[in-house]
């Protein structure tokens, strides 16, 4: 049979409690695989689990039980040992295998075993944390007997309190010499690069699919990364564009802010969700509540003010506050210098379709009617609060328990997002009532719309 | 039975789509079903996701597999299939009018037959119209704004809204208007529309001419009271000439002049005239449009052809994992089994009195110091037996790792076993079976047993060690809290009157 052509098949084995399921629900991006405790013996079975790419299964793992008796287990395989008989390492633990003790004592090692004899390599899951000892030390002698490569992964690379230079220096003694350095919790960038990189190394004739697939995992960040980019222009676009006209009598504008105010926290929250679907984390990782960031808890309502301060956002003199907080009164006639190509467009185009739209505007004007559009601070905040997620998404694996935490944003974008003018597509924006589809009477299919997301999307990944 | 039965209907509903391609319906719907999912929120789909992830294929198929799932579910297709309905009675009312209008200013131009046709007031009766909607048209690929660029577009638009009833009603246009748009083909489909339209009103226009050209007898001039003779003579050569080049007459110029009053036209010149006529409709009416028409119809399929869904529009992009997702789990082997502890066997056999013996199992340096240090400095009791190795009379059996040692230490017990044994472990490591069968060794070796978990302020895994002691067999008053409950218990004097010297 040809090997490379049936896909590879990997056992994720170690000792109890190392994080091997923790470390194949990061790989696998599936965050309910398996069960994951700070427990012994919480995985007592094996559980396959196929990788996909293009729709096609390309290396298969299997997460099997903690290895919890390995010194006994050697006792044992010496004691099965004929004198005057040699075997090697496999045929000593098929022995084992049909021993009385496998389906005893030695239950749970024995399906380890076997799964690793029907794999092509182990990877075998260390806590970095634990002191390298002598069961570990036999436990490796048992599982190097099945006679396949084993890859060792450090995992909790990311805690305090690390043993990394004892682990090396104790692998290499057993002649394990390429270790992967992994966190399940936090994972590396890198990390399933290395982990690819390495297997590769080790399993030659695999080595064509590990690259591929490493590849394809790139790639899928890429577009992760885009799209996400792409939901957070939207998501902007849209609260930009809204604008409610309103009399200019304080409750009747009292209300109509209250609205605003409404319809752009539904559209954030409707944009956190997106988000969060698309890197395959649930809402609940995310609490709709206040959430911590670095000690200090603030709430999570967009119109706060110390929201926007603990962003580093300059809130402006200008700025409205109490009832009126969030929005700003449009004098109209700022939309209507920005209008004025609209108008011609409106003109040579459709004539009475365009009069329409602006005729309705103008109609409100002579009524006394005000509009009202979300302030720009509050724009600025909605944008630095998506892409502080996004920075946290990609960097949360799914292995992770807790909620999701959110650091400040600490750079150029950032530096830009809060100071300088908006991004250029937020200004054509505000002019164009018909880009929101928060009001869906009004919200018109646009090509230009289109254009101005993508290029939204290119302006706040750079 | 099912399979057939879906067949069935799939096939009659092909059949009743006709000349609209499968796959722009399906682009429709998978449109419609995402408007409405941002809308109103996502749909349950496990089933449908389900059969889109069996169904193979790449994202974008696997999306419009679903979309097709759920609209039969939902009735959205129903709901697009009455829109197109009711779009396709607008259109044909449409149509009836534009013969009608095209009839109509084709009678009113040439009026009855009793006053002799002007022809200045007749070609802009005729032709004004068509030349301004034309010209704007062109005018509105240079500007921004507006809809879809054709007036009668946005009309038919707004009635095909109105007679929509629903509350789902309004997907079917919207999604159709976003589809065009993100192709940027809304103008170009817009154009075919109204140029479709203007076509059919100017053949009417133009049969209605020929037709009552032959039937009636008309007289042509023209009437100026600013220009010259000669002006007009120009102009009828001007437009004359690119239908004469398709075959129209040409009125001459003693014609022209003469059509000034019509009393001494002969009948062949009001032929002429009306051959005239009919070209210049013809030629700048009528052929401007189908030139629009065909240009628009060229335009807009290619750039209908190129039709994709776009996998990163919100609606679509959540689904990624969901419809490929990166990983399908394969199940397990088979249940887990009983966790099986080794026996709790109890102490038989002798004990030598007095021996108390410490012993650390997998301790790292940082306790096991500690403890050891403890060990040498707990106050002594007896003067017993001559071979203890620390002056508090504990004997320090050190820290077990390997199998070479646990096995040397066992040895030793069991041949001196213990009267009391305190063994520590490391409560930051997790406590697992082999370290269970230890201990459980170990307490047949000795008399009395307990368990010090070092270090005492490790309290992250305390509750599994302890859990795992319960199991083992040990009672809750033989885990010492702490190194000096420890050393205390392994220090008391077993017989509490025995004479202290």
């Amino acid at each position: 049979m040809n090997n490379a052509a049936r896909s590879l098949r990997l056992a994720v084995v170690g000792h109890t409690n190392t994080g091997k399921t923790s470390l194949l629900r990061t790989l696998s991006r599936d965050p309910d695989f398996g069960q994951v405790q700070d427990s012994p013996g919480t995985t007592r079975h094996v559980e396959g689990l196929r990788l996909m790419m293009g729709g096609s299964a390309v290396i298969e793992l299997f997460d099997t039980p903690g290895m919890e008796d390995g010194m006994a287990l050697l006792d044992y395989l010496d004691q099965l040992a004929e004198p005057g008989v040699r075997l090697d390492g496999p045929e000593r633990i098929q022995r084992f295998l049909d021993s009385p003790e496998s389906h005893r004592r030695f239950e749970q090692e024995a399906r380890v075993l076997r799964t690793l004899l029907e794999c092509d390599a182990g990877i075998y899951v260390i806590d970095a944390r634990d002191p390298v000892l002598g069961k570990h030390r036999d436990e490796l002698a048992v599982l190097a007997s099945c006679g396949h490569p084993l890859l060792p992964v450090l995992n909790f690379t990311h805690s305090p309190d690390l043993r990394i230079d004892e682990w090396r220096s104790a692998l290499s003694r057993l002649g394990l010499h390429a270790v992967v350095e992994f966190d399940t919790v936090a994972p590396p960038l890198d990390g399933e690069d290395q982990l690819y990189d390495k297997l590769a190394l080790l399993l030659d004739p695999h080595a064509p699919t590990l690259r591929a697939m490493k590849r394809d995992i790139a790639e899928q960040r890429q577009q992760r990364h885009a799209d996400a980019l792409l939901l957070v222009a939207e998501m902007l676009i849209d609260v930009a564009a809204l604008r409610l006209s309103t009399p200019a009598e304080p409750p009747a504008m009292e209300e109509a802010a209250e609205r605003l105010r409404r319809l752009a926290r539904q559209r954030e929250a409707r944009g956190i969700d997106a988000l969060l679907k698309r890197y395959n984390f649930r809402s609940a990782d995310f609490p709709q509540h206040s959430f911590p960031l670095q000690g200090e808890r603030w709430d999570m309502d967009l119109f706060h003010p110390q929201a926007l301060k603990d962003f580093g956002i300059q809130v402006g003199k200008g700025m409205a506050a109490g009832a009126m907080a969030g929005a700003t009164v449009d004098m109209f006639t700022a939309g209507i210098s920005l209008g004025a190509a609209t108008l011609l467009g409106a003109a040579a185009g459709g004539l009475w379709q365009g009069a329409d739209k602006l005729g309705r505007r103008l109609l409100g004007k002579l009524r006394g009617y005000q509009e009202l559009t979300v302030d720009d601070a509050v724009l600025r905040l909605l944008a630095m609060r998506g892409l502080a997620l996004i920075a946290a998404l990609e960097r949360r694996g799914h292995a992770a328990h807790g909620p999701i935490e959110i650091e400040e944003l600490i750079d150029d974008r950032a530096e830009a997002l809060r100071k300088e003018q908006l991004p250029e597509p937020l200004l054509e924006a505000r002019a164009s009532p018909e880009w929101s589809t928060l009001l869906e009477e009004h919200y018109q299919p646009s090509n230009r719309r289109n254009q101005a997301v993508r290029k939204l999307a290119t302006e706040l990944g750079a | 039975m099912r399979h057939g039965s879906a067949a069935r209907r799939r096939q009659t509903r092909e059949a009743l789509n006709g000349a609209m391609s499968q796959r722009f319906f399906e682009h429709w719907i998978t449109e419609t079903l995402r408007l409405r999912e941002s809308l109103w929120g996502p749909l349950e789909d496990s089933a449908e996701a389900g059969l889109a992830r069996a169904g193979d294929g790449n994202f974008p198929e696997r999306v419009a597999h679903r979309a097709r799932l759920l609209a039969q579910r939902e009735g959205l297709d129903t709901v697009v299939q009455r829109w197109r309905q009711a779009a396709r009675i607008v259109l044909i009312a449409f149509m009836v009018l534009a013969v009608l209008a095209g009839a109509s200013a084709a009678a009113g131009a040439l009026g009855n037959g009793t006053r002799p046709v002007n022809l200045a007031m007749a070609i802009m009766g005729l032709l004004g119209l068509n030349l301004v909607t034309l010209v704007l048209w062109g005018l509105s690929f240079a500007m921004r704004g507006g809809d879809t660029g054709s007036l009668l577009a946005d009309a038919w638009l707004n009635l095909t809204r109105k007679l929509a009833r629903g509350p789902d009603a309004a997907l079917a246009p919207r999604a159709l208007l976003e589809i065009l748009s993100r192709q940027k083909a809304t103008r170009w489909c817009a154009g075919v529309l109204g140029h479709g339209v203007w076509v059919i009103a100017l053949v009417s226009c133009l049969a209605t001419l020929m037709a009552l050209l032959a039937v009636r007898r008309y007289s042509f001039q023209w009437e100026t009271t600013l220009l010259s003779p000669d002006t007009y003579v120009w102009i009828v050569h001007a437009l004359g000439a690119l239908p004469s080049l398709l075959g129209f007459p040409q009125p001459s110029a003693d014609i022209v002049r003469a059509s000034g009053n019509v009393q001494s036209l002969p009948e062949s010149a009001q032929a002429l005239w009306s051959g005239w006529l009919l070209g210049v409709v013809a030629v700048y009416g009528l052929a401007p449009r189908i030139a629009a028409l065909a240009i628009s119809l060229f335009v807009s399929r290619r750039r209908l052809s190129r039709m994709t869904v776009d996998a990163s529009l919100p609606g679509i992009a959540e689904l990624h994992d969901r419809l490929m997702p990166p990983s399908v789990s394969t199940g397990v082997d088979a249940p887990a089994p009983q966790p099986v502890l080794p026996g709790t066997g109890r102490h038989a056999g002798r004990v030598e009195t007095g021996r108390r013996c410490v012993l650390g199992v997998e301790l790292p340096e940082d306790v096991a110091g500690p403890l050891l240090e403890a060990a040498r400095n707990a106050p002594s009791t007896s003067a017993e037996a001559s071979d203890h190795d620390t002056p508090s009379g504990i004997t320090d059996l050190g820290v077990i790792d390997t199998r070479e040692q646990r096995r040397q230490v066992l040895d030793a017990l069991r041949s001196r076993p213990a009267e009391r044994l305190l063994v520590a472990c490391d409560a930051r490591q997790t406590p697992d079976r082999g370290t269970s069968a230890l201990l459980s060794e170990l307490r047949t070796l000795s008399q009395a047993m307990q368990v010090c978990l070092l270090p005492a302020d490790a309290e992250a895994r305390r509750a599994q060690w302890q859990k795992l002691l319960l199991q083992t067999g040990f009672e809750p008053d033989q885990i010492a809290a702490s190194t000096h409950a420890g050393m205390t218990w392994l220090m008391e004097d077993r017989n509490p009157e025995a004479p202290s010297t």
